[in-house]
């Protein structure tokens, strides 16, 4: 055998064997049924969430009494941490793998809805009739998890995002009351500066937790009209009102109010740091009651939470809407469908500390969760703009993000920013 | 008298089917796990499936010709380029200087073998989370040390703006990868006979002469290795920039393996994330050929 053969023998199948382990690592399975066929019935459940330590007992506890009752055995699988941007992809991978859960936890709106579309989540609309569930849960919550007329998701929780804050950092800077104005808000963020606090906590590594200033902002500067028509491009994002709120948003990093470098900040690092003292305040929803405040067993009574003022009228903070869906190849829909019905009922709410959910009489206790309890009653009747990242699908809302990032680092000015916000939502718009 | 010898011709068992039957069961594995997946793979680089629905559509080269208009594959480009040479050169270069001193008369030699090891074999993502406390703007051990020695200017958001992010992220990746280089050249180093030591010092030869004219010559197949595994190691890169800056601030460290995984599993855009593995694998493939090439000749 000469040489020559053997070296080409071997090039080929280093080349072959290079090609195929670069490209298997693409598509897995290599799929494209969606996940096969449809499951055998079975008592066995799957249940997939993104509860993290603080919470995931309370659900495995309701889901044990659950199979008590019904004989089914429920796995409940969570993947916490890092929010919308890595959960979905393990839930897509497992649906895609034939394996998906029978029922699985998902954000509304831009989140939620690639699956519904994909058909891989079930049309839940004979379940809505077989339980009653339209007047039972909020309504608004409800066309959260419709998409394209289809009931695909069961909304459990409406969370509406304000500022939550740390008293004795408020008093340190001379402040006895949250501010009601935009300006009152800013002259706030100068006094902490003053004494050494920073401001506001807030991390950008994954864009969607800094972008909760910036969608602020943009409902002081434009108001609720014009801000509901830039999310959905029935307006121009390059005109004032968006240049002034870029403006500000940067003001907010130039004089100090966000963490030195928020950008490359984890979220769930930062949050938390208002109540370990590292930062005044936070932007959050009533989830950081149990998840911040009551984990680090603090009293919720040195902490606050107030509504950013937008000096807009009506005024409204930014919210959204999670839920369940059931998977469209599950071979147990009525029983996925009851497990979903036996947690959305006013007892199971209550006795998962669930504290915004969309069901009616499962409002928070205000004994055990005093400051969730006081936001509903304050604002929780108050309307909320689609909070961003749901706004826009995922690739859009990676752009806007680098936007924010380019703007923070002086890269592009406001109008520049502006502009360029204009082009993703229009080629969005477009596609 | 000639005395002839019949050998009797044993029948084979099996006959030329022998060979494939002992292959079977491993190609098996190889043409279900990686033929079937690549060549789907290619063929979805050929449509505009979105990763989720049962049905796409046939859009031939489009994705490829969608490439080069796409800003983030030349960012992700540049960035894996810059990877590829400093990942490889650095932890090389180190691992190499490191194998060297402990080759010598060191006290202490498994202890300091172990610490210069014990990186490579961390779970990465620890790796990531540790690094990324350490460079956090306000409270990481990095700033605070500068700060601490007067060097307050130098205190900078490391993962946090366009200019730093990728290098700093490149530091934990040449921490971890100094071990293997290190120890691959140790046990080389072990290897070259004290013979040929002894033989450059009759010569004359000065220790720099013999580092250049002995040592490094004797080390090439460690360098083959070395630099063979680096190169696929550099190409992946994947689990380092996702855990440390997610691609970001923006998409200013984003490289081709990222990229292709945010499109496939983000963006619902599987055609196009599926062309970009194509690329990266066929630049892989050209830039590894030269090399096997040169290897397999000096092996002959």
């Amino acid at each position: 055998m000469s040489t020559s053969f053997t070296r080409r023998g071997f090039l080929g199948l280093t080349s072959a064997a290079a090609l195929g382990a670069g490209l298997s690592a693409c598509t897995g399975g290599g799929t494209s049924t969606g996940g096969g066929a449809t499951q055998a019935a079975s008592n066995n459940l799957r249940l997939f969430t993104y509860e993290d330590d603080s919470t995931i007992g309370l659900l495995k506890a309701q889901v044990k009494k659950f199979d008590e009752q019904n004989g089914t055995t429920t796995t409940v699988d969570s993947l916490p941490g890092s929010g919308a941007a890595v959960y979905p992809d393990k839930l897509r991978t497992e649906l895609l793998g034939g394996k998906g859960p029978d029922v699985w936890r998902i954000w509304g709106g831009q989140i939620g809805s690639p699956f519904a579309k994909a058909k891989q989540a079930l049309d839940l609309s004979k379940y809505y009739d077989k339980y009653g569930w339209d007047s039972k849960l909020n309504t608004t919550a409800i066309s959260g998890m419709t998409f394209d007329g289809v009931k695909s998701g069961v909304p459990f929780v409406q969370l509406g995002l304000g500022a939550w804050y740390n008293k004795s950092l408020f008093a340190k800077a001379g402040v006895s009351a949250p501010p009601t104005t935009y300006a009152e808000l800013e002259a706030l963020n100068d006094k902490l500066v003053a004494v050494g606090v920073t401001p506001c906590g807030l991390g950008g590594k994954y864009g969607w937790d800094i972008m909760r200033l910036f969608e602020y902002l943009l409902e002081h500067t434009s108001g609720p009209e014009l801000h509901d028509k830039l999310l959905t491009g029935a307006e121009s994002w390059d005109r004032p009102e968006v240049v002034e709120a870029f403006t500000l948003f940067k003001k907010w990093q130039d004089k100090k109010w966000l963490p030195q470098g928020a950008l490359a900040l984890d979220p769930s690092d930062v949050e938390p740091w208002y109540v370990q003292g590292k930062t005044a305040y936070t932007i959050a929803g009533q989830w950081t009651e149990a998840g911040a405040i009551l984990a680090a067993k603090k009293s919720p009574a040195g902490f606050g939470n107030f509504e950013l003022p937008t000096d807009k009228s009506p005024a409204r903070h930014s919210g959204f809407v999670e839920g369940y869906m059931v998977n469209a190849k599950t071979g147990n829909a009525d029983k996925a469908a009851a497990l979903i019905d036996f947690i959305v009922q006013p007892a199971a709410q209550k006795a998962m500390n669930i504290t915004a959910s969309t069901v009616k009489g499962a409002e928070p206790d205000p004994k055990s969760l005093p400051l969730s309890a006081e936001w509903s009653q304050k604002y929780g009747k108050n309307g909320f703009y689609t909070i961003q990242d749901q706004a826009f699908p995922k690739k859009q809302a990676d752009q806007y993000f680098s936007v924010q990032s380019d703007l923070l680092q002086g890269k592009v000015a406001p109008d520049a920013a502006s502009k360029k916000m204009q082009e993703i939502i229009s080629a969005w718009a477009k596609s | 008298m000639a005395t002839t010898v019949a050998v009797a011709k044993q029948p084979k068992r099996g006959g030329r089917w022998s060979p494939w039957l002992f292959a079977l069961p491993a190609l098996l594995v190889y043409v279900g796990f990686l033929v079937y997946p690549a060549v789907s793979s290619l063929w979805f680089s050929l449509t505009n499936w979105d990763g989720l629905s049962a049905t796409y559509k046939f859009v031939g080269l489009d994705n490829y010709f969608k490439l080069p208009h796409d800003p983030v594959v030349v960012t992700a480009v540049r960035n894996n380029l810059i990877w590829t040479v400093v990942t490889i050169a650095v932890p090389t270069i180190i691992g190499l200087l490191l194998a060297i001193a402990l080759n010598g008369k060191v006290h202490g030699k498994p202890i300091l073998r172990l610490i210069f090891y014990t990186p490579a074999v961390l779970p990465l993502v620890s790796i990531a989370s540790i690094w990324g406390w350490l460079y956090n703007p306000q409270y990481g051990a990095i700033n605070s040390f500068l700060r601490l020695i007067g060097l307050d200017g130098l205190a900078q958001p490391w993962l946090g703006q366009d200019s730093t992010a990728l290098w700093a992220v490149m530091v934990p990746a040449i921490w971890l990868r100094t071990g293997f280089p290190m120890l691959l050249y140790l046990a080389a180093l072990q290897g070259i006979p004290n013979e040929l030591y002894e033989a450059a010092t009759v010569d004359g030869a000065t220790k720099w002469q013999q580092f250049w004219h002995v040592t490094m010559p004797s080390l090439r197949p460690a360098h083959y290795i070395v630099i063979a595994l680096s190169l696929i190691d550099s190409f992946k890169v994947f689990d380092m920039i996702y855990a440390m800056t997610y691609g970001g601030p923006g998409t200013s460290t984003q490289v081709m393996g990222t990229w292709m995984y945010f499109n496939v599993f983000q963006y619902y855009q599987a055609g196009y994330g599926t062309a970009i593995a194509v690329v990266i694998t066929l630049v892989a493939i050209a830039v590894g050929i030269p090399y096997v090439r040169s290897q397999t000749r000096e092996a002959s």
